[in-house]
């Protein structure tokens, strides 16, 4: 419960030692360098265990896909293991397995990253992986005719057949009318049957470059072992021009939309997004950190409010939730949602009313110094849980430098955060928790269609 | 929305290996590197540069003993963090509901509801403002409190005398119960629209009947509102008992603060011996149940009675089931299903060894018109791996894979210490993983195969489907380019 509400709150997990936490452990080495194809390679030693997590990360993900091609990013990731200059389709998955490695690869609307975790003694075999596709991919025809079909079932199994997902979905879409977020990072359906294969082809080219892409290696390594591994590996790879990529901008105060959508659900669900600014589209970053602590002072564990008031105090609801992103590429949103306590016979509107009685609330009154104190607890603890996982603190590392921010940002976490005053967060609520920036779904059993 | 992240297929993880390999652990193994030039792989130079020898790994020096109250305890220092994990596990899940399903998980969320002199915002904020996180869980043979925590003496000892009045001393405020019996029922109403748990659910209950396992761990709505605060405090009394724990605790301790923090905890306890173990569950009737459910997928699930934690064939079945399902690409079943079809986004085998017989249980879903012709064909992958499987190959590859990943089971506290509840709990000898990774190294194909037939046979499944109605279409041939040519890993 508390280690979900500290990443819905949004706050920045991961490492580096903050001169200010008292409880900190020795630095972490971490080390920065670009190769002269444009590769920036990112090196961050953690000796406690023989074992070496690598991801590559590359600029593009949905919110670059235009309409009629979405999809094409989640696409392209599942070809990738479809074979390139010196191996098959499936193949490098088979090498890695019998390595004993861990590997996956995820899409987002601003990222598609690819990792492996392994005995450090390996790490030169996922490089020379990674760079053999980044360089020579082969996207054979045969291969992506079925894996189309494999992409459709994740979309069924993911979406179309889970109600709510369906129904975040369509809120999503509706909450950014002017951004490429308006896009599932799955793609529509539709999109989806009438790919082809020179799309991608296309996509490939235009984005996976090593100019537009960051290796990050965490574990039990130097930089200089990495430097040479990843030179010889990627140094090979030519740097080209990628299309000009024009940060996902919102509408500031778009006006207040509406959506009702029945689903086949038994409970009814309410959901709230303000369009809201991410930390690299802020004007003034103290917002954004406002929202931040807004978001733990309102879910960022079981003492907050939401669960305090909301699910205990008036069992308004059964379940609900605050989260804010901050380190996105493009503006951002600011997400509520919660499930009416239906055996205490509570309704949407009461729901809403409660919702917005939290909010307001922010606007008027400052938190106490208690709660400020219990949100930066949760904080400086964090700093220290999310150095137990070499993955989280890579892809933290990952995830910064990705969406245009520095990886070196979580060394002001704390100083930002604690600079960050009562009257700060009532202007932000002020500013952003307003009906023309809101967007609200009220998801319905289906029975209830006809009414 | 701001995170839209879609792997490109469910990690598992590594199976039923990854959660149990643990420390100390010697690789035994042959290294006859046999890399070709035909083979596949062969043209990586990183591979061919690989010395063939076990990777290292982080070494663990367990240390357990057994508390004044008699609580079995488990440790393991580390210091390279200023924090440390604590993970109580009681032989206290729903298996041990008797004729109250869902007791056991009731019991288990009420922990933290009440202290005396704190409510539940008391107990939340008491952790939360020293940045401590509080876990708690139930399960079919278990339940599970952790608690994890900065080390500083200022952080810890309060962070801990509030943990072990939670489990130790909780008062099941009777207003707290009310509301969690209610997220409970707005739970099973959620479930209603999933129907892979609704698959599940039948699944346990023609696996199991009316043995302890065959009820889902939540119990059900007609189950849960009747539960009445004494049986809680009951329950709580017998199956919380020091005699009924295993102690499990990693991180930035020494071992007098390990053993203080185990005095504690245990004596904070209600006085008790462990319980008594389950009886083995009987023989399933095996055939096909259907669930019509207005989905665009079907979900199959297929299962039998697989084995006990104590089996003397875990090995041999752990090995067998990687090579069927266990988990990766390139598994059997993933490479006919997936990879050669399209037919599924991911397709799972899995062993569960428990107290007593846990299943095995192969899981996937499919385009509800493919539904029929597809179950055939994972039954017949079945029938052919138990009639001619593995390769030596297969097993080879397999034996590679288990050592190489051995490093990476203990490279966090959280995983240590997850690997600690488990071989306290499951009473193995701390030198149980040294001889499962033994063992495992020395199987042969007949020995893998034969232990298989034992425990399995494809005409047994019991089998649940979930999912519409709807005409059936045949199956789309498979590729015929399967990428399961063998490859040039060196042997490590």
């Amino acid at each position: 419960m508390n280690a979900l509400a500290r990443r819905a709150a949004g706050l920045l997990l991961s490492t580096i030692v903050m001169p200010l936490v008292a409880v900190a452990a020795d630095v972490q080495p971490t080390h920065e360098f670009t190769l002269d194809n444009g590769l920036k390679v990112i090196v961050r030693e953690d000796h406690r265990a023989p074992v070496v997590v690598s991801q590559v990360w590359y600029k593009v993900g949905s919110s670059y896909e235009t309409p009629g091609q979405t999809g094409l990013s989640h696409a392209l990731e599942h070809m990738m293991f479809k074979g390139s200059n010196k191996l098959g389709p499936g193949e490098a998955s088979r090498i890695l397995r019998d390595l004993g490695a861990e590997e996956n690869a995820f899409t987002s609307d601003d990222y598609t990253a690819y990792y492996q975790v392994l005995a450090r003694d390996r790490l030169g075999v996922a490089l020379e992986l990674e760079a053999d596709r980044m360089g020579s991919l082969r996207l054979p025809p045969e291969e992506f005719s079925r894996e189309i079909e494999v992409i459709k079932e994740e979309r069924r199994l993911r979406v179309d057949d889970q109600p709510n997902s369906k129904a975040m979905e369509l809120f999503s879409a509706m909450a950014h009318p002017a951004s490429g977020y308006h896009t599932p990072t799955i793609g529509w359906m539709a999109d989806l049957e009438r790919m082809k294969v020179e799309e991608l082809r296309h996509w490939y080219e235009a984005w996976y470059v090593p100019n537009n892409a960051t290796l990050v290696v965490v574990g039990d390594v130097t930089a200089d072992e990495v430097k040479g591994l990843a030179q010889r590996y990627f140094g090979a790879i030519p740097k080209r021009a990628t299309p000009p990529a024009k940060l996902p901008l919102e509408l500031a105060e778009p006006g207040l939309r509406q959506l009702t959508v029945h689903v086949r659900t038994q409970l009814p669900s309410l959901i709230y997004g303000f369009n809201v600014p991410g930390l690299a589209t802020a004007k003034d970053p103290r917002s954004v950190h406002a929202l931040r602590l807004i978001a733990a002072l309102l879910d960022g564990g079981y003492s907050a409010r939401m669960a305090t008031r909301l699910e205990r105090g008036q069992e308004l609801v059964a379940g609900a939730s605050a989260s804010y992103n901050p380190f996105t590429r493009g503006d951002s949103l600011f997400v509520l949602s919660a499930v009416p306590n239906t055996q205490k016979k509570k309704t949407l509107a009461e729901v809403e009313s409660g919702v917005w009685k939290l909010l307001d609330e922010l606007k008027t009154t400052p938190p106490t110094a208690e709660e400020l104190e219990r949100v930066r607890a949760q904080v400086i603890a964090g700093l220290v849980y999310d150095r137990d996982s070499i993955s989280s603190q890579a892809t933290t590392i990952g995830q910064l430098e990705t969406v245009g921010l520095s990886w070196k940002l979580i060394d002001k976490e704390l100083d930002e955060l604690k600079s960050v005053t009562p009257a700060d967060i009532q202007s932000a609520a002020r500013t952003y928790f307003t009906r023309e920036r809101l967007s609200v779904a009220h998801v319905l059993p289906e029975e209830q269609a006809h009414d | 929305m701001t995170e839209h992240t879609t792997p490109r297929h469910t990690p598992k993880g590594r199976g039923v290996f990854g959660a149990l390999l643990l420390s100390a652990v010697c690789l035994a193994g042959p290294a006859h590197a046999d890399t070709t030039a035909a083979k596949p792989g062969a043209n990586l130079q990183s591979l061919a540069e690989l010395d063939g020898k076990a990777p290292s790994r982080r070494n663990l020096d367990i240390k357990t003993w057994n508390t004044a109250e008699g609580a079995k305890v488990l440790f393991v220092e580390a210091h390279e963090l200023p924090m440390f994990d604590l993970r109580l596990t009681f032989a206290a899940g729903s298996s041990q509901d008797g004729n109250l399903p869902g007791l056991a998980t009731l019991t288990n969320a009420m922990l933290n509801e009440g202290v005396a002199g704190k409510d539940v915002g008391a107990i939340a904020a008491g952790f939360e403002g020293l940045g401590a996180d509080f876990g708690n869980g139930a399960y079919r043979d278990m339940a599970v409190a952790s608690l994890r925590s900065l080390s500083a003496k200022d952080k810890r000892e309060p962070a801990l005398k509030l943990f072990a009045e939670v489990v130790g001393k909780p008062t099941f405020p009777e207003d707290a119960l009310k509301r969690i019996k209610n997220q409970m029922l707005a739970g099973f109403e959620y479930q209603k629209q999933n129907p892979g748990k609704l698959a599940s659910i039948e699944l346990f209950e023609k696996l199991y009947g009316k043995h302890p396992y065959g009820h889902p761990s939540d119990g059900d709505a007609r189950s849960i509102p009747p539960i009445t605060l004494d049986q809680l405090r009951a329950f709580h009394a017998k199956a919380y008992a020091a005699g009924n724990v295993v102690i499990a605790l990693v991180g930035d301790l020494s071992r007098t603060e390990a053993e203080a923090i185990a005095a504690q905890v245990s004596a904070a306890l209600p006085k008790g011996p462990a319980l008594p173990k389950l009886a083995q569950p009987s023989e399933p009737k095996p055939g096909v149940n259907h669930i019509d459910f207005p989905s665009k997928q079907t979900h199959l699930m297929l299962a039998q009675l697989g084995i006990d934690r104590a089996d003397p064939d875990y090995a041999a079945l752990s090995l067998g089931n990687s090579i069927l399902g266990g988990g990766a690409f390139g598994t059997r079943l993933m490479s006919e299903v997936r990879e050669k079809r399209g037919l599924t986004y991911g397709v799972y085998s899995v062993f569960s060894p428990m107290q007593v017989r846990g299943p095995f249980m192969i899981n996937l879903q499919t385009r509800a018109e493919l539904s029929e012709g597809t179950l055939k064909l994972v039954q017949d992958i079945l029938r052919d791996y138990l009639k001619t499987g593995p390769t030596q190959q297969e097993l080879d590859d397999a034996k590679r894979e288990l050592a190489g990943s051995f490093p990476l089971s203990t490279a966090s506290n959280a995983s240590i210490v997850g690997q600690l509840g488990a071989i306290g709990f499951y009473d193995l000898p701390l030198n149980f993983l040294e001889d499962f990774m033994q063992k495992s190294q020395s199987l042969t194909v007949e020995q893998v195969r034969a232990a298989l037939n034992k425990h399995l046979a494809a005409d047994k499944m019991v089998i649940v489907t979930a999912g519409p109605k709807v005409a059936q279409q045949p199956l789309p041939p498979p590729t015929d380019k399967p990428a399961e040519q063998p490859l040039g890993v060196p042997e490590h």
